[in-house]
């Protein structure tokens, strides 16, 4: 479902002409199967959100080659990218990223809008996922007046609008009280196992990487280790 | 993203900053209406000056003078040549003015009118082509008639101290006129036509120049002619000692000649046309049209001069419009981002600020297009009334400082629409270009 091969990424900092470039990734290589649930564990400045960043699109990689679902996604326009993160991608950040000005509804249809569904449809999904999630009561409500628990259900039922096949998760229970982070955790579990979609977690939280079929270890830019539920497994080593 | 969505988006965004968003309209519908306001003097001036002053049928009319050849009687125009004049594409009418051709001896109630001859017009090419009348109407009968404006201004009353009694207050009156001719024994034969007064002519615009002609119809001249046996009721001069061979007008067998043509357009834009087609077909002719041409150029430039100073005017509009656009961006750099980051495409971002900027031109426009109607109502009202007051002149009836036809409108709205597109393109631009990565860390 995502695979990387050899990718290297490189961030260039500092004033023009005087740049000094940092090298971010070294040649990773990763393989995630279809209704896999990988964690991406590691310290501060590992890499981790980078390595999720090159998999949104967010940044384009130094060289290599991403494929998601099957399509070879590193030289896709922003255009293309748009319409391909609308088809096959959903996300959730640990700050949740909602819109201040929008409700807690419109902030959920935001995908459905943006594909051009039709508002009774809308609705209909809209109401379905936030009663899934638990926060269908709070549907009017600005995400000021909600709490974070409450705001990262909205953006859980955000990310799975359009049933995407893959969701790319940073720190997703980063800002949540541990009820929450376990309701979370328990709604991306019954995800994964009905209806197969594939987690990629960016977590420091042993309790999220408990969840995973397998954990990826980065350092310093460098793929370490897979640790899959039966053991450890070596994955790549440099 | 269906557009109606983006509405609701660019809806959602406005009232976020009620003031500021009040302002850029307020700027832009000072801009377009400044500029309507502007070319609309320009507008008006021409319409007064050109289209009252000048007057409808000078506008439209086309003397014709003859026609090119060396013979001289070829040269003359004869029922042939209407026909012809007639039959061309928006020629409204062909008129004529012929002399009866002896003396007018006439009277009103016993009092004999001091007039400058008969003239025998057609009254149906007259009525449309507008027959200027100062009172009364256009004959309808054979016996009808329309007097000049100056018919009572006697020999005795032509000074400038006094003025003649009104010609007007002869309407239905009975005027007597009395025709002549010689017969072959040299007898005088006479015959008085009794015929009614229905209409005034129009005052001539020179002061000087009187009218005191009697204007008669063809049934008229019909039997004026009858009683001559020649044409235009030409009086025979019989041979005597000074005189040998003496003078034999043409009979009615003969063709006749019509003096004082005018073909009139059915509108001041097909004059030139027509004009062209008449020059070609070999006939000498001239029209006031030509000489507007110059005086339509002047006002065209003037209009032109005009609206680029109202376009700057919604030019400096536009800089609010671009300002307010890319505080707008600024603001919503994140929600921006945000969207970006779910899979909302760059053209739908640009879409959504592009139609924001075009709804604060399409609302200045129509409120600076409102203002402007009610400008130009209040300065044609006010200002020939301060012109009175102030400086002692009067200002024609009718005289409009400023008028704003429906295309005036419509160019100036179609202005400030694109200039706030303009305005909003590149914020537009900017808004697609928003880093992913910087607004969801809030580093904008």
């Amino acid at each position: 479902m995502i695979e990387m091969i050899q990718v290297n990424h490189q961030f260039a900092i500092g004033k023009k002409g005087k740049e000094r470039v940092v090298p971010v990734l070294h040649n990773i290589d990763l393989h995630v199967k279809q209704g896999e649930i990988v964690a991406i564990i590691g310290r501060s400045g590992s890499g981790k959100s980078t390595l999720l960043n090159l998999m949104s699109g967010y940044i384009r990689p130094t060289s290599g080659t991403i494929r998601l679902a099957g399509q070879v996604v590193t030289g896709l326009s922003e255009g293309d990218w748009a319409n391909f993160r609308l088809a096959h991608l959903g996300f959730m950040f640990q700050s949740f990223q909602l819109i201040p000005s929008m409700t807690a509804f419109e902030n959920a249809e935001l995908p459905l809008v943006l594909k051009g569904v039709s508002a009774d449809k809308r609705k209909k999904r809209t109401m379905e996922l936030l009663e899934q999630v638990g926060i269908a009561d709070y549907a009017g409500h600005y995400p000021g007046e909600l709490s974070g628990g409450q705001q990262q259900r909205v953006s859980v039922a955000r990310s799975l609008m359009l049933n995407p096949p893959i969701v790319l998760a940073d720190e997703p229970t980063g800002s949540l009280d541990s009820d929450n982070e376990r309701q979370l955790l328990a709604l991306i579990q019954h995800l994964n196992q009905d209806r197969g979609t594939t987690f990629v977690l960016i977590t420091h939280d042993d309790q999220v990487a408990s969840i995973a079929n397998r954990t990826i270890s980065l350092k310093d830019g460098h793929l370490l280790n897979a640790y899959g539920k039966g053991g450890t497994t070596t994955y790549e080593t440099h | 993203m269906k557009l109606t969505d983006q509405f609701r988006f660019v809806r959602q965004n406005m009232k976020k900053n009620k003031t500021r968003l009040f302002m850029t309209v307020l700027a832009t519908a000072m801009g377009c209406s400044f500029l309507i306001v502007l070319a609309s003097v320009g507008f008006g001036l021409q319409k007064s000056i050109v289209d009252k002053v000048v007057g409808d049928r000078m506008v439209t009319a086309i003397d014709i003078y003859g026609i090119e050849s060396s013979n001289e009687v070829d040269r003359q125009i004869g029922p042939k040549n209407m026909e012809y004049l007639r039959s061309i594409d928006h020629v409204k009418a062909v008129t004529y003015r012929n002399y009866v051709q002896q003396p007018l001896i006439a009277s009103v109630e016993g009092t004999e009118i001091a007039s400058n001859g008969a003239i025998n017009v057609d009254f149906d090419a007259e009525t449309k082509a507008g027959f200027g009348l100062s009172s009364g109407r256009l004959p309808q009968k054979g016996n009808e008639v329309v007097v000049g404006y100056n018919i009572r201004q006697s020999g005795d009353n032509n000074n400038p101290g006094t003025e003649p009694p009104a010609a007007k207050d002869w309407l239905g009156q009975t005027m007597n006129v009395e025709i002549h001719q010689f017969a072959d024994d040299g007898t005088e034969m006479k015959k008085t036509i009794p015929v009614t007064i229905v209409g005034i002519a129009q005052k001539l615009s020179r002061e000087w120049k009187t009218d005191t002609k009697v204007y008669i119809g063809n049934e008229m001249l019909s039997e004026i002619e009858n009683f001559t046996g020649t044409l235009w009721g030409a009086i025979r001069i019989l041979p005597d000692k000074a005189n040998p061979e003496g003078y034999e007008p043409p009979g009615l067998q003969e063709p006749r000649q019509y003096n004082e043509v005018q073909v009139i357009a059915d509108g001041a834009n097909r004059v030139k046309a027509i004009a062209e087609e008449i020059r070609l077909q070999g006939y000498i002719s001239h029209s006031i049209a030509d000489e507007l041409e110059q005086v339509n150029l002047v006002f065209l430039i003037m209009k032109i001069g005009l609206g680029f100073v109202g376009t700057i005017a919604v030019l400096i509009a536009s800089i609010g419009i671009f300002n307010t656009m890319t505080m707008a961006v600024t603001e919503r750099a994140q929600d921006i981002g945000i969207m970006k980051a779910i899979g909302a495409h760059p053209s739908a971002i640009r879409r959504i600020f592009l139609l924001e900027s075009s709804m604060i031109g399409l609302l200045g426009a129509i409120i600076g297009t409102v203002v402007a109607y009610l400008i130009s109502i209040v300065v044609n009202f006010g200002l020939p009334l301060i012109i009175e007051g102030f400086m002692d002149e009067k200002v024609p009836a009718d005289f409009r400082f400023s008028w704003i036809p429906p295309y005036l409108a419509l160019i100036a709205c179609l202005i400030s629409l694109g200039v706030a597109l303009l305005s909003g393109s590149r914020p537009a631009k900017r808004a697609t270009r928003i880093d992913v990565l910087r607004a969801l860390r809030r580093d904008l």
